[in-house]
């Protein structure tokens, strides 16, 4: 479910690059001071989309030293109400998926989860105290997906919704109404572009497990007769996304999200559609999650600070 | 009223030639048929309508205070923007459905969603509306089958098939130009060129 939401490297230009790294940071200095040093765990370039749209469109640039780079500043985007609400966000969005997957495999395929959610235990607590609403909200969201997963729901639309919804309950409450409607929409689409996407990406291993897909239940275990459709819905969820991106301002942030919803999103797309299918069926590697493995290249520390 | 400068984007020592290329440049980021049965729609109208009145009140100021070229702009974005891009046209079918269109203007779906199911016989236009109200919801793919099947019954409805091309095509969106932009309304209508305020291609 993470990692298909990403900037494409060869779509932004040294500065843009190094705001990208620059939140990146940011969101790993708000993980450690909000919820503990091991919720730097959780970081990845999806909740970094979160932190870039709720942060302030002219944010405060800091440079600061880290575990991975001791002896070196870098420049961060600084503390802001914008970063530690991604952050807390992010921590619940990650414990809940780890939940999930407990619930879904079985003891043994289970326990990576199981010792990964007993490391983030206490990250967790802090971020669900911190934010109990959209921790119940998650919940509540999860417990319907569930609902609808054990029914085989045969629509694809209303599984995305459950998990759609879920994004748009990450938008911040007492934000002005249109820029609320906006970032919710935004969220909304993107919500279900993943986890359709997902959907395409784990054919292969739903077949081989028999775990409900939304793809294999709407289109009688076949949806690869349908990839026109399916291409087509990917792409308006993606459209709808940058609609609604289009009516607010981003500020410093508006080139990496530019390039993460126009390349990143149907780049992904591209490549998850392509892979699976045809005579790889069931033997296809999974997409290679490259900008969690390995970060965009440092364009340099003091590039963050230019605008 | 904002600075109209601020507004498009430009300097106040901007020339013409920058302001009407700013002008541009957002009405067609903000052209109806970006939003099309958008649940954000009426944001984007409010945006045309700003960046119309600053262009408005820029071409006044800078044409000595008379109207000049500048009235016809505004006036065609506000008649286009106001048509067919909500569910105002008049129902063919029962007074439900009419009170059904209101409803999903109105953004009240469930309501919407239960008028129509004790609406009587599926007609076509039942399934539209039915399309109408998953799309809102943005419950795309539900949306497609509905107005399919409203194609299917009701073959020559322009409203239905327009409905349907648009989930073919799976929407359309403003494409920055350093994100190589294209004009996706441009090939969904031909590029109707009296459509724009500047009466030329969109694009």
């Amino acid at each position: 479910m993470f990692g298909y939401v990403r900037a494409p490297a060869e779509g932004l230009d040294e500065a843009g690059k190094a705001r990208y790294r620059a939140a990146y940071c940011g969101l790993c200095h708000a993980l450690s001071e909000r919820c503990g040093p091991l919720a730097r765990l959780t970081l990845n370039y999806d909740f970094t989309l979160l932190a870039m749209l709720f942060a302030p469109a002219e944010p405060e640039w800091c440079d600061r030293r880290c575990l991975v780079r001791p002896f070196r500043r870098r420049r961060c985007c600084g503390r802001c109400p914008g970063f530690d609400l991604a952050a807390e966000e992010s921590v619940i969005l990650f414990w809940r998926k780890l939940a999930d997957d407990v619930a879904d495999r079985g003891f043994f395929a289970g326990l990576p989860a199981r010792f990964a959610m007993w490391g983030l235990r206490g990250a967790y607590r802090k971020a669900a105290r911190a934010r109990p609403d959209f921790d119940a909200r998650v919940r509540e969201h999860l417990d319907c997906l569930r609902g609808l997963e054990a029914a085989n729901c045969p629509s694809m639309d209303r599984a995305a919704d459950a998990f759609a919804r879920i994004l748009r309950a990450a938008v911040p409450a007492g934000l002005e109404q249109n820029r609320a409607r906006a970032l919710g929409e935004l969220l909304y689409h993107l919500g279900r572009w993943i986890y359709l996407v997902d959907a395409w990406d784990d054919l292969a291993d739903d077949r081989r497990r028999g775990g409900y897909n939304p793809l294999l239940a709407r289109f009688d275990g076949r949806p690869e007769e349908h990839l026109d459709e399916v291409r087509a819905t990917l792409a308006h969820s993606a459209r709808l996304c940058q609609a609604a991106f289009q009516l607010e301002d981003f500020g410093v942030w508006t080139p990496v999200l530019e390039s993460i919803l126009y390349m990143g999103l149907p780049g992904v797309q591209t490549e998850v559609l392509a892979a699976a299918g045809g005579s790889n069926r069931g033997k296809r590697p999974r997409i290679r999650r490259e900008t969690d493995e390995r970060p965009l290249q440092d364009p340099g520390d003091r590039a963050g600070g230019q605008r | 009223m904002n600075d109209p400068y601020k507004t498009l984007g430009i300097e106040p020592g901007a020339s013409d030639e920058e302001i009407k290329r700013a002008y541009r440049e957002l009405a067609r980021k903000y052209h109806p048929d970006n939003y099309q049965n958008n649940p954000l729609a009426d944001l984007a109208e409010e945006k045309m309508k700003e960046i119309n009145e600053a262009y408005d009140a820029l071409t006044r100021q800078r044409s000595g205070g008379g109207g000049g070229y500048s009235s016809g702009y505004s006036a065609g974005y506000a008649s286009q923007s106001a048509g067919g891009y909500q569910y105002q046209r008049q129902s063919a079918g029962s007074a439900e459905y009419a009170r059904v269109r209101q409803l999903i203007n109105a953004g009240q779906l469930d309501q919407a969603d239960a008028l129509l199911q004790g609406s009587g016989p599926k007609t076509a236009e039942y399934y539209f509306l039915a399309g109408s109200i998953a799309y809102r919801r943005g419950w795309l793919d539900e949306a497609r089958q509905n107005y399919a099947m409203a194609c299917q019954m009701d073959p020559g409805n322009m409203e239905y098939r327009q409905a349907l091309n648009l989930m073919q095509q799976g929407g359309y969106a403003y494409r920055p130009n350093h994100m190589g932009a294209g004009c996706d309304p441009c090939t969904a209508y031909l590029c109707c060129s009296l459509c724009t305020p500047w009466g030329g291609p969109c694009c």
